[in-house]
């Protein structure tokens, strides 16, 4: 079962992207309209769909068997990507009528559950994740937040520079692994 | 693709077919006219009086409607087996529409209808139910198409026919007739054990052939009637409760029945549950149950608008369908039920909407839905094949896209309500984008408030309405087939589009284009022609109507056509824009409308450059790079695969422009590539559009290099040829300028000049923010005013750097030349020009303001999302900069062309290699041959000179830290010993186009000059010039300099100058031994003198420091005496004496008190000596007495043996007080004598020795000292005189030594006074006189002294 975590700058930037993989087992159960998927078309645009309807991450997770780390890369993590920043529509609709800063599973997509943290400075972390696990993804951003914070206080980084303090990497792996 | 309704389970549908050879448009106007009418009463279906029929036959009061929907499609064959599930998926009837007009073609016509139906539904399909044929009588031709009953299913509709409207109305009434009718004969087929079988058989059952059928049932119904049917008594339990009769199964009482207990239907739920009970134990599995069967009556029911009885059967068969794991047909039974609540709303749309205050009226619905799709979601196909799984995901999807659709609907309808109903039932075209008006990107604010108000409005949040439709959202997808797949994304991207979700839209967006795109390559390669009538893939825009997508089948396109292309580009593009990537950032221009108004900017294209200056300067990115790039990758496929090559190279070129920081390097160069190749396919294929420049702003800078030197072309004033100039000021004023500001000189940044007819090159700076090499085309300059020949240049730019590169031009009329920028073109695409304003204090400013504001702007985080993006803010930030800023005229680069000058070239020199080697102070002379190579004549000529001595010299001078006599010095040696001179007089001024002329210059040979220039001035003053035109009141020169590498040997040196009192015993040389040489004799010559007092000694040390002898001569010339000179040879490495004897001279005391001149027109010496008055006097003393000893005395060299000759300078040498006091003239004489008298008072000398200078008186003896004091002045003097004798215990004398009066002397008298004395010892004696004068003023001051030795010895 793998995470995502992006924080996003106001101006839909991704200024740090982390992926962790828990040894947890994926307890969603596929629909049986999910399986048995027909290869229909080798073109390549066929696989851009296939890759966008989440029906590679669908059959590879039940090859799989779960439980297995599947490598978040190429058209996976492009579609990973894709994902979080359509869910933006949603985090920017309800951000506006909700006070609260932690949003929980406010969307689905595919088979991700969407949870989203909006800072005072319209930063958005947003946060991919298959299982409920509203407490524990709170205490993550609340820690990344603070880790942002900390950062932010560096008088040369502004709210568009990307993240690359290898410092903050490793308390957000650490963070990630306790809470998720 | 007609849009998905959300009660389409409502609708009976009608296929229209065009037959025969009917135009599309006219099929079009005739598909509209039948296509409007949405409804048809239930009372105006005639019904048919056979019983057997009339089972869906409305009864003849009812108030029901009947919905149609009429398509141009039939369904894809593969959803065949859903024809018992969901029955209003298919064409329930279908109406051919022709155009005839004669009447033989009739047969045709109807045979082709029904070759084409055959076609389409193939034998043994359920529906069509019904089928008719609508011809249209095409003209006004008098024939009148008779039909008769000759054509069954064949209805001409003549031309003259006044309201077709009504008829057709009437036709399609009796079609939907015959459709219920058949309806019954479904049932009852599927009523049939063998038919409850078939129907129970799988999950998609199919009806069975007729062939297996029993019985026919068009034939006998009765028979059919009669048998003792197993299910009959199961199916129908209700009727046997309401109507207390078994027969109660045929159709007529079942109708009757219900009709009548419409009020009654509580009352018969309650009766219901018995026959549930009994039922259940009959429960063998799936092929026993009727809940299928019940469930597609409540279809037919559902869709003969008999809504009560169709709720009923939905009941039923739902409450069997809880009993039996049948998920599918459970679920499609909710969906039904659902509809029938909105179709029952709608039906009472008059007003009356049972608005229930509690709980949302729609909750329910969307409840049976949710269980609805729930239900397909569990259902497991078991051993069934992938259609299966094709089949299953379509019914969830739409399902789900119901749920969607309903919600949406109340939302954009504001609320649940009638416009609601009729946007569920009827949706025509605006039913996706309720505020597609306001979409507009500039109205994004309200666009927002707009959307948030429907909510409020409605209750239905879009979040909610969002996250049904991600529900859609799936792996499944893929199951569908092609035509369901694009239909369900588009219609999910819409709906994404209308609630303002642009994100989600461009992911789905994504998708569908990735479902076309897939069609249309494979359908390449298939390489199987288009059997579509239209082959273009109709997406038009962000909703999608691909209609031509029938059967599943894109109609191929053959490479040239075009049509459809476009609508995927926008879809394209409209995906990157949500991306924040601007497709268009480069755009396409006709470059045949375009080519010749390349050269002249608009106003426009200036302003899109200020913009894009900004957006240079902006900072702040927008967006997701990895995204932006994945997504421009693919956009590039895209069009790489319609093939649309010119898109190609755009996308590649905007996202080069665009994403070139966040790009990698092998993406960079791919992308360039790409489009390099797509600009050449697309040319090559005769596209008349091309792209603009792309690569945003290259030119960096432009100047102009200045003109070579001899070019260059100087302003003077033309008053300067009219006074003549005063060298010794300019030569010695050197470049400063004692004026901090002086407007009269010329300012350095003033235009460049260049000349009518002659090249001038420029230095454009290139700037190539990319890491591969840019190829330019063309690089030309864009200029106004005078007219300028320019060939472009074309060159490549390396990658990544800033490049300069050198153009040439050449003005063709003399003017202001304006300089705007150059215009670049890349290879294959349009020239565009680039303005490049002045760097001007006023521009910088601008600019520095401008970066300021958008750093100002970064940093404060104002937009964010898609608001964010460059264009949005750029909008605002432009409208802001409109309204404060008024626009300032930019300054452009201009430059003066004056006219044709003349110009003149060295020719030749009597110089070897340009270098003149002199002794110092020797005067040679250079020539110069001077050609005209122009077409001018020149007539002004003027030279001027620079050496190397002149620079330091000028330098020491602006220093003011010399003293005042050697800053008189220094001036005197650039003034009067110039290193170059020219004599005006020699050369002719006028030279004439070829002509040669030559000039001469003399050279002094200075100590320390190693180089100097010539420069010679030049210009055609006088032209021709049209009488009435103002003369000029500037003319330009120009210049050849000439360098002049410059060795001056020093080999003379003077030293040691000493002026010595003329010794007494100077005479006794002269009057000595006679000579014995020629130089002995010439040297007793020089020094004979007539008064050795009136003279002294003028002596100099000549020093040789060269290897060969000179001859040294100096001359006196002096006035009232005559000249006199002496030579001497001097040999290499020693030195001799010079002597010469100067008379003494004396200066007027106005003369002498004078200050010591300043040979420059300083204005402004302040005296910085601090010297007292008397001190200055004698300075000045100093001064003018050597001035007048340098008048006479002249020295000269000659090489020995030789011809080179020129002076010896004695300037350097410095007069002493003594010397000056040497070589004046004394205010008096004092001469004193010894002298002696006897008795007789006869004076008698006494005698003396070395030329009168030493007396012998005796011992003891009376002598006179005899004191003569003349005056020597020119004016009176009042005298006294001192005497003193040594050693005056010596001496004895009478009166007294001191004050002497010597009275008032006039100027030239003198006055003599004895003194007797006795020297009482032997021995030497010295005594002196010492005149003094005798001031009131001051102290007495010696004038004059004497001084007389005696030697006292006794022989």
């Amino acid at each position: 079962m793998s995470h995502h975590l992006f924080l996003l700058s106001p101006s839909d930037t991704p200024l740090y992207q982390l992926t962790h993989y828990s040894s947890k087992p994926s307890q969603t159960i596929p629909s049986p309209l999910a399986s048995n998927l027909p290869s229909w078309s080798t073109s390549a645009f066929a696989g851009t769909l296939t890759a966008l309807s989440g029906a590679t991450s669908a059959s590879q997770a039940h090859h799989a068997q779960g439980g297995t780390v599947r490598i978040g890369g190429g058209q996976d993590r492009h579609v990973i990507q894709m994902i979080a920043n359509a869910s933006l529509d949603v985090i920017e609709e309800v951000m506006r009528k909700e006070n609260a800063m932690y949003l929980k599973s406010v969307d689905k997509f595919n088979e991700w559950t969407i949870s989203a943290f909006v800072t005072p400075g319209n930063m958005k972390f947003v946060l991919l994740h298959e299982t409920r696990n509203d407490d524990g993804i709170k205490a993550f951003f609340n820690d990344v937040w603070e880790l942002y914070v900390k950062t932010m206080l560096n008088p040369f980084h502004t709210a568009h520079t990307p993240i690359r303090s290898t410092v903050f990497d490793a308390r957000v792996r650490a963070s990630a692994k306790k809470y998720l | 693709m007609e849009p998905l309704a959300f009660a389409s389970l409502a609708h009976v549908r009608v296929l229209l077919l065009p037959v025969g050879d009917i135009r599309e448009l006219e099929f079009e106007r005739w598909a509209g006219e039948i296509g409007s009418f949405e409804t048809i009463r239930l009372g105006d279906i005639p019904s048919h009086s056979k019983d057997d029929r009339a089972r869906f036959m409305p009864n003849p009061l009812s108030s029901g409607y009947l919905h149609l929907s009429f398509t141009t499609h039939p369904p894809p064959s593969s959803h065949t087996p859903l024809s018992l599930i969901r029955p209003s998926d298919f064409p329930l009837g279908v109406i051919g529409i022709a155009s005839c007009s004669q009447t033989d073609s009739l047969s045709s016509v109807l045979d082709n209808f029904n070759e084409a139906l055959s076609d389409l539904f193939p034998e043994g399909s359920t529906f069509p139910l019904a089928r008719n044929c609508f011809v249209f009588e095409e003209s006004d031709g008098t024939t009148n198409i008779d039909v008769g009953d000759h054509f069954p299913g064949l209805v001409v509709i003549p031309a003259l026919l006044g309201n077709k409207q009504l008829h057709i109305g009437t036709l399609i009434a009796d079609l939907c007739s015959h459709i219920l009718g058949e309806f019954a004969t479904v049932m009852q087929a599927l009523e049939s054990p063998l038919g409850n079988e078939y129907l129970n058989a799988s999950l998609f059952p199919m009806l069975p052939p007729p062939s297996e059928m029993p019985k026919s049932l068009d034939h006998d119904i009765r028979s059919h009637d009669s048998l003792p049917p197993l299910p009959s008594q199961h199916s129908q339990p209700e009727l046997a409760t309401t109507s207390g009769t078994l027969r109660a199964k045929t159709p007529l009482s079942l109708k009757r029945n219900s009709t009548i207990a419409m009020g009654l239907a509580p009352q018969r739920h309650a009766s219901l549950p018995p026959p549930l009970a009994k039922r259940k134990p009959n429960v063998i599995g799936a092929a026993s149950s009727h809940g299928r069967l019940f469930k597609v009556t409540g279809d037919l029911f559902l869709l003969a608008g008999r809504l009560e009885d169709s709720e009923i059967w939905y009941s039923e068969a739902i409450a069997l369908f809880k009993g039996i794991q049948d998920t599918a047909w459970h679920a499609s039974a909710l969906e039904g039920l659902a509809t029938i609540q909105i179709v029952q709303a709608w039906a009472s749309t008059s007003g009356a909407t049972h608005m229930s205050a509690e709980v949302d009226p729609w909750s329910d619905i969307l409840d049976k839905f949710k269980q609805a799709s729930a239900l397909y979601y569990k259902t497991t196909p078991q051993h069934e094949s992938e259609t299966t799984y094709s089949l299953l995901s379509y019914l969830y999807t739409h399902s789900v896209l119901r749920q969607g659709l309903l919600l949406f609907s109340i939302w954009s309808a504001k609320g649940w309500g009638p416009h609601a109903f009729s946007m569920m039932l009827h949706p025509d075209g605006s039913f996706y984008s309720p505020l597609a008006n306001t979409n507009a990107t500039s109205r994004r604010r309200s666009f927002y408030s707009d959307l948030e108000r429907l909510t409020t409005i409605s209750g239905i949040s879009r979040a909610q309405i969002a996250s049904i439709l991600a529900q859609l959202h799936g792996p499944w997808l893929l199951h569908l087939d092609e035509r369901e797949r694009v239909t369900v994304l588009q219609t999910l991207a819409s709906l994404y589009g209308a609630l303002g979700y642009s994100r989600k839209e461009a992911y789905v967006l994504r998708e569908v284009l990735g479902c076309v795109m897939d069609l249309i390559v494979c359908g390449r390669e298939d390489g199987t022609p288009p059997r579509t009538p239209n082959p273009g893939l109709g997406i038009r825009g962000v909703r999608l109507d691909g209609d031509s997508a029938g059967q599943g089948t894109v109609g191929i396109r053959e490479v040239e056509s075009a049509e459809g292309n476009d609508s995927i580009l926008r879809v394209v593009k409209q995906i990157c824009r949500v991306h924040g990537v601007d497709l268009e950032a480069v755009k396409l221009i006709d470059s045949i409308g375009h080519s010749d108004s390349a050269g002249n900017v608009g106003e426009e294209s200036r302003k899109a450059e200020q913009e894009e200056d900004t957006a240079d300067m902006s900072e702040a990115p927008f967006g997701w790079p990895e995204l932006q790039i994945g997504i421009m990758r693919e956009a590039i496929a895209v069009a790489e695969a319609l093939p649309d090559y010119l898109s190609v190279a755009q996308f590649s070129l905007s996202s080069l422009k665009i994403l070139h920081e966040v790009m990698s390097q092998s993406d960079q160069y791919q992308m360039y590539h790409a489009a390099s190749r797509a600009l050449t396919i697309a040319k090559r294929r005769g596209d008349t559009r091309t792209i603009e420049y792309w690569s945003g702003r290259p030119i960096v800078s432009i100047e102009i290099l200045p003109l070579p030197l001899v070019r260059i072309p100087l302003e003077k004033p033309i008053s300067l040829l009219a006074q003549e100039r005063t060298t010794a000021s300019q030569v010695l004023a050197g470049y400063t300028d004692p004026f901090l500001y002086n407007p009269r000189r010329q300012s350095g940044r003033a235009q460049a000049a260049l000349v009518q007819g002659e090249p001038f090159e420029l230095v454009v700076t290139l700037r190539n923010p990319f890491v591969f090499d840019l190829e330019l085309q063309s690089l030309r300059l864009s200029t106004s005013g005078v007219p300028v020949e320019s060939d472009p240049i074309q060159l490549t730019v390396p990658a990544n750097s800033y490049h300069p590169v050198k153009l040439s031009g050449k003005a063709m009329k003399a003017g202001t030349l304006v300089i705007h920028g150059c215009v670049v073109q890349a290879p294959g695409g349009a020239p565009r020009e680039f303005i490049l304003p002045l760097a001007t204090e006023e521009e910088e400013e601008k600019r520095t303001r401008q970066r300021s504001a958008i750093e100002c702007e970064t940093e404060r985080v104002k937009r964010a999302g898609l608001d964010a993006r460059q264009w949005e803010k750029r909008r605002s930030l432009l409208s802001a900069a409109a309204t404060s800023s008024s626009k300032a005229a930019i300054r452009l680069l201009e430059c003066k062309v004056i006219e044709e000058q003349p110009l003149l070239r060295i020719r030749r020199t009597s110089l070897t290699h340009g270098a003149v080697m002199l002794y110092n102070s020797e005067t040679t002379t250079i020539r110069l041959t001077l050609e005209n190579v122009s077409s001018l004549p020149v007539d002004f000529l003027a030279l001027s000179f620079d050496d190397s001595t002149i620079g330091p010299a000028q330098r020491s001078l602006a220093e003011d830290e010399l003293s005042v006599f050697e800053t008189y010095e220094t001036e005197y040696d650039l003034i009067y010993q110039p290193v170059f001179t020219w004599d005006k007089s020699q050369s002719s001024r006028l030279i004439h186009s070829g002509e040669k002329t030559t000039l001469t210059v003399s050279c002094f040979g200075k100590v320390g000059c190693t180089n100097g220039t010539i420069k010679i001035s030049y210009a055609y003053v006088h032209r021709p010039q049209a009488t009435l035109q103002e003369p000029p009141d500037v003319f330009h020169t120009r210049q050849v300099s000439f360098p002049v590498l410059v060795t001056v040997y020093h080999m003379l040196e003077c030293d040691g100058m000493d002026i010595l009192p003329y010794p007494q015993d100077a005479a006794l040389v002269t009057g000595g031994s006679n000579g014995s040489s020629v130089e002995l004799q010439a040297r007793r010559d020089l020094m004979r003198v007539s008064e050795p007092a009136d003279w002294c000694l003028f002596s100099i040390g000549v020093r040789n420091t060269y290897g060969i002898p000179f001859q040294v001569t100096f001359r006196r010339s002096q006035e009232g005496v005559d000249d006199a000179s002496t030579m001497s040879l001097v040999p290499p490495g020693s030195s001799t004496r010079v002597m010469i004897p100067v008379k003494k001279i004396s200066l007027p005391t106005e003369l002498t008190s004078k200050s010591i001149p300043t040979l420059s027109d300083k204005q402004f010496v302040v005296t910085k000596s601090s010297l007292t008055s008397a001190e200055e006097q004698a300075q000045r003393e100093l001064f003018w007495y050597r001035e007048e000893l340098f008048k006479m005395v002249h020295g000269e060299w000659k090489e020995n043996g030789g011809t080179r000759c020129g002076s010896l300078s004695l300037r350097r040498q410095r007069l002493t007080m003594p010397m000056l006091e040497t070589l004046r003239l004394e205010t008096t004489r004092v001469r004193m004598s010894l002298v002696s008298y006897d008795e007789a008072h006869t004076c008698k000398p006494i005698a003396s020795v070395q030329a009168g200078t030493k007396y012998l008186p005796p011992p003891n003896e009376f002598v006179y000292l005899r004191t003569k004091v003349t005056n020597l002045s020119t004016s009176e003097l009042v005298l006294s005189l001192n005497l003193s004798l040594e050693p005056s215990s010596h001496i004895i004398y009478q009166g007294v030594l001191t004050n002497i009066p010597l009275g008032r002397l006039a100027s030239g008298e003198c006055h003599e006074t004895e003194l007797p004395l006795v020297f009482v010892s032997c021995g030497r004696f010295d005594i002196r006189a010492d005149v003094r004068l005798l001031d009131p003023s001051s102290t007495l001051k010696p004038v004059g002294q004497g001084s007389l030795k005696a030697m006292v010895r006794t022989d």
